[in-house]
């Protein structure tokens, strides 16, 4: 017994060694079964003790360790060495994946029970193994960049320096390494490694800076710079990284560039044909007026041998000549006259000026070919009295043609200017003269810029005319404003159209101008008037709404006091708690039938308001006329009665039901029943008359009482107008049942109106009322 | 027994005068001039209906009305919103308290208890 207690003992020992260790371990008898496995091990490769003690290594988890390398190990090479380091075993593990694992074993020499016991320690350095790979991949990498790559410490001194450095900077890796970076600033740009140096201490980066440098050999070239600061495993800046590259060529190129395009803009508004060569008499540009001249197209052109431009007819023996054997000695040549007859133009004579240029236009040599037409000035020179003769048949016709035009022109209202090819003013129309206020003799053959004190030098009219039309040849309804001495700041819209003329020699623009200052001015002015109505109706909505809440509250704040007026006077006079007598009963009736008045008008004017805000809401529902008008009549039947006074029903058998609010049209019916008896003294008459149409009722309310005189007609529906009649006591009405009654009327869609032959002589109210009510509630 | 009203207002005259007429109709009658002493005697006396005004100085009648509905002690009190508010947006905003009914100021002294039994089930 104690020798098996010591052996536990020990095993216990082992076991607490094996379980302290990080890296997986694991004890195997002398069968290779799993006598122990260390914490780490469970955990690395996902397996329980009970899936593991007692197992065949080879078994352990599905199999994943039946290696053949580790068959190898554990069964040749152990028994006979003992023990085996680092042995390296990649491995596709079913539960953690492919691995790179680090094998140790040791056989134990007297093993405690068992004859041979293994202790296997296993080390995963897949990680490791892939951070070697990176490691090898990014020194690849730094060396065959095109970049050159340099690395410094916080000082400045250079610690790696690639293949690219040596070759923008011309030092080997061996001179440079250790030497400090100011090494490369030429004069002047001391500063600027210093403060960079502080930028990176800071942690900054500083990205595609450029900048200037010093090469071995001494030239000074420009670099682009990316500076980051390297941090050590702690996190803390030891370091800076500069990535660069030698931008010398591409800044000459971006000058290039920025001259060839200038040069072309120049090319473009010169007026006579120009044409820029390459050395090989290849097309680079030319400008726009050779287009027009010699009509050929942008892409015919372009990249075209020059003999071979509009099917080879720029094929001239001169200008060969010219080309290929004076200007190469000459690199100059100056009014070659050449005379050619042109497929497209016919025979002409072309006056041939060239230069050739080194390195132009990102070309070696070009050559700069100016052209002009000389043809009609040497026909004229030539004064042949043939051509003579016919230039004035020309003419004649010109001037046949020019006297028609000239009759159009004048007969349009409209200014119309007429210019020859150089924008002269051939003829204008005599409108006009008088709009801008010019005469004829300082107008015609004036360069339209120079007209009236040159008011026409517009920048926008020099636009359309110069860019634009030889474009187009037409354009339509131009704005221009301008500030005219004549006439003041105007606003002009320009129409032209461009009209060749004979045979291509000449180009005549009509323009027509006309003045649209007053109908832009109506047009914004209408615009403004639009803003101010849009801002006046928001206004208005606004205080309509403010004045419907401030009515809404009145009628709270009136309807709360007037609660216990009426309540306690109601009890009072009801003698709930103990009787009155007569006197006090009389006065307390008083008061409540006042309050009832101050209530009545309250809700009318609340009612008022209602409607003309537009949030009186019609609850439609349809209504039984014929006996809702018996209905209201039996309600003042009394009153009539009382009054000794007759009412005269006349409702139509077949009055159809309506679509209406009932409670509004009482109301209405009520307002004017009851109006009818007030003002109708005792012996009178009051009516009324109902009828249908097809789709209206028409319902008249008359009576025989006080009437209306015609200066009142308008007043009664102002509001609180009170006839004033002696049959009528003052707090009977509120002077705001009419108006109500029209506003509800005309709320439903129908229409209302009152007729009085004038005083005491009776008054009749017809108010119609749709059988479908198209009001709805709507304003 | 007799019923029990709470009756709010923040009026003293109209909460004397429905106070009154509840009485003469034989109501145990409390009462309260604001929304949140009306709600302590709600929960203290429970009465079978509350009388509330629907502006009171210290909250409206609704608000005071939720609380009330939301107190599982005073959720089943029926309550009848007297107001002088007679605009359709007010009403709309009581239809949506559960149980409850809407007398419009000036009341009628005649009628008034009697409407106000009308809620009590």
């Amino acid at each position: 017994m104690p020798q098996k207690k010591t052996t536990t003992r020990s095993q216990e020992y082992a076991e607490s060694i094996v379980n302290t260790v990080r890296e997986p371990l694991i004890v195997l008898d002398q069968e290779l079964r799993v006598v122990t496995a260390s914490r780490s091990f469970y955990e690395v490769f996902k397996v329980r003790p009970e899936d593991t003690v007692g197992q065949l290594i080879y078994n352990l988890g599905n199999k994943q360790w039946d290696i053949p390398r580790l068959r190898e190990l554990l069964e040749t090479i152990l028994p006979e060495k003992a023990t085996f380091d680092d042995y390296e075993v990649e491995h596709d593990f079913t539960t953690i994946g492919r691995r790179t694992m680090l094998l140790n074993a040791r056989r134990i020499p007297n093993p405690p029970e068992k004859l041979k016991v293994i202790l296997l320690a296993i080390e995963d350095i897949t990680m490791r193994k892939s951070k070697e790979k990176q490691y090898l991949k990014l020194a690849a990498i730094v060396n065959t960049s095109v970049d050159g790559i340099i690395g410094k410490d916080l000082e400045g001194d250079i610690i790696s320096w690639n293949k690219a450095a040596e070759r923008i900077y011309g030092y080997t890796e061996q001179e440079i390494h250790g030497k400090n970076i100011s090494l490369l600033a030429p004069p002047g740009y001391e500063e600027e490694i210093r403060s960079q140096l502080k930028k990176l201490r800071n942690g900054e980066l500083i990205e595609n800076y450029e900048t200037k440098r010093v090469r071995k050999d001494g030239v000074v070239i420009d670099i682009s710079l990316s500076l980051s600061p390297i941090k050590d495993k702690a996190g803390n800046i030891c370091g800076a990284s500069a990535i660069m590259h030698d931008i010398t060529e591409q800044k000459k190129a971006k000058q290039v560039l920025i001259v060839s395009e200038y040069s072309e803009s120049i090319i473009n508004t010169v007026r006579e044909p120009l044409i820029v060569l390459d050395q090989d008499l290849r097309v680079v540009t030319v400008s726009r007026s050779f287009y027009e001249v010699f009509k050929v197209k942008p892409v015919e052109t372009v990249g075209q041998l020059i003999y071979d431009l509009g099917n080879k007819q720029w094929d001239i023996p001169k200008l060969r000549e010219l080309l290929e054997t004076i200007l190469p000695q000459k690199a100059t040549f100056d009014n070659y006259e050449v005379e050619h007859h042109f497929t497209t133009i016919g025979r002409r004579v072309m006056l041939l000026n060239a230069r050739q240029i080194e390195r132009g236009m990102g070309k070696e040599r070009i050559i700069l070919l100016a052209i002009e037409d000389i043809t009609e000035r040497k026909e004229i020179e030539a004064g042949l009295e043939k051509t003579r003769i016919e230039l004035a048949v020309i003419k004649k016709t010109a001037d046949e043609a020019s006297e028609f035009a000239e009759s159009v022109i004048n007969t349009v209202r409209e200014p119309l200017i007429s210019l020859d090819q150089d924008l002269r003013v051939v003829t204008v129309s005599r409108s006009f003269y008088e709009v801008f206020k010019v005469k004829p003799e300082e107008t015609v053959g004036q360069l339209i810029y120079d007209l009236g004190n040159k008011q026409w030098d517009i920048p926008k009219l020099r636009e359309l005319l110069e860019t634009i039309l030889p474009q187009k040849t037409t354009f339509d309804n131009y704005e221009v404003e301008h500030d005219f001495a004549t006439i003041g700041r105007r606003i002009m819209l320009l129409n032209a159209r461009q009209i060749q003329r004979g045979m291509g020699k000449e180009r005549i623009i009509l323009l027509a101008i006309e003045d649209i200052t007053e109908r832009k001015e109506i047009e914004n002015g209408l615009e403004k008037a639009h803003e101010e109505l849009k801002e006046l109706a928001a206004e208005l909505e606004r205080a309509a709404r403010v004045k419907s809440e401030f009515l809404a509250n009145m009628s709270h704040e009136l309807r709360t006091p007037l609660n216990s007026i009426n309540g306690f006077s109601e009890v009072l006079y009801d003698e709930t708690f103990g009787p009155l007598n007569e006197k006090q009963k009389k006065y307390v009736n008083n008061v409540l039938t006042s309050g009832k008045h101050l209530l009545l008008l309250i809700n009318q004017i609340l009612d008022m308001a209602k409607v003309e805000a537009g949030k009186m809401k019609l609850a439609l529902s349809s209504l039984p006329m014929k006996s809702l008008l018996n209905e209201i009549s039996l309600l003042v039947a009394d009153m009539v009665s009382k009054k000794k006074i007759e009412m005269v029903l006349k409702i139509a058998e077949d009055l159809p039901n309506i679509e209406a609010d009932e409670l509004k049209v009482k109301e209405i019916l009520y307002n004017l029943l009851s109006n009818a008896v007030k003002f109708t003294p005792a012996g009178g008459q009051i009516g009324m008359q109902a009828n249908t149409t097809d789709s209206e009722i028409v319902i008249v309310v008359w009576d025989t009482g006080v009437g209306i005189a015609p200066e009142n007609m308008e007043k009664i529906f102002e509001g609180f107008f009170r006839v004033d009649t002696p049959y009528s006591r003052v707090t009977e009405g509120t002077g705001l049942g009419l108006p109500l009654s029209k506003k509800l009327v005309e709320l439903h869609g129908g229409k209302f109106s009152v007729e009085s032959a004038g005083l005491n002589k009776g008054t009749s109210i017809r108010f119609t009322l749709p059988v479908i009510s198209g009001g709805g509630g709507v304003r | 027994m007799k019923k029990k009203a709470l009756v709010i207002d923040d009026n003293g005259n109209n909460l004397e005068l429905e106070k009154d007429l509840l009485e003469v109709a034989g109501f145990e009658v409390f009462e309260a001039e604001n929304a949140a002493s009306g709600i302590a005697i709600a929960r203290k006396e429970k009465p079978d209906i509350i009388i509330m005004d629907v502006r009171l100085s210290d909250m409206r009648g609704t608000e005071a009305a939720r609380i009330l509905r939301q107190d599982k002690e005073t959720r089943d009190i029926p309550i009848v919103f007297v107001t002088a508010s007679v605009m359709v947006e007010g009403r709309e905003e009581l239809s949506k308290i559960t149980n409850s009914g809407f007398i419009g100021k000036p009341i009628n002294t005649r009628t008034f208890a009697n409407e106000v039994s009308q809620y009590i089930k």
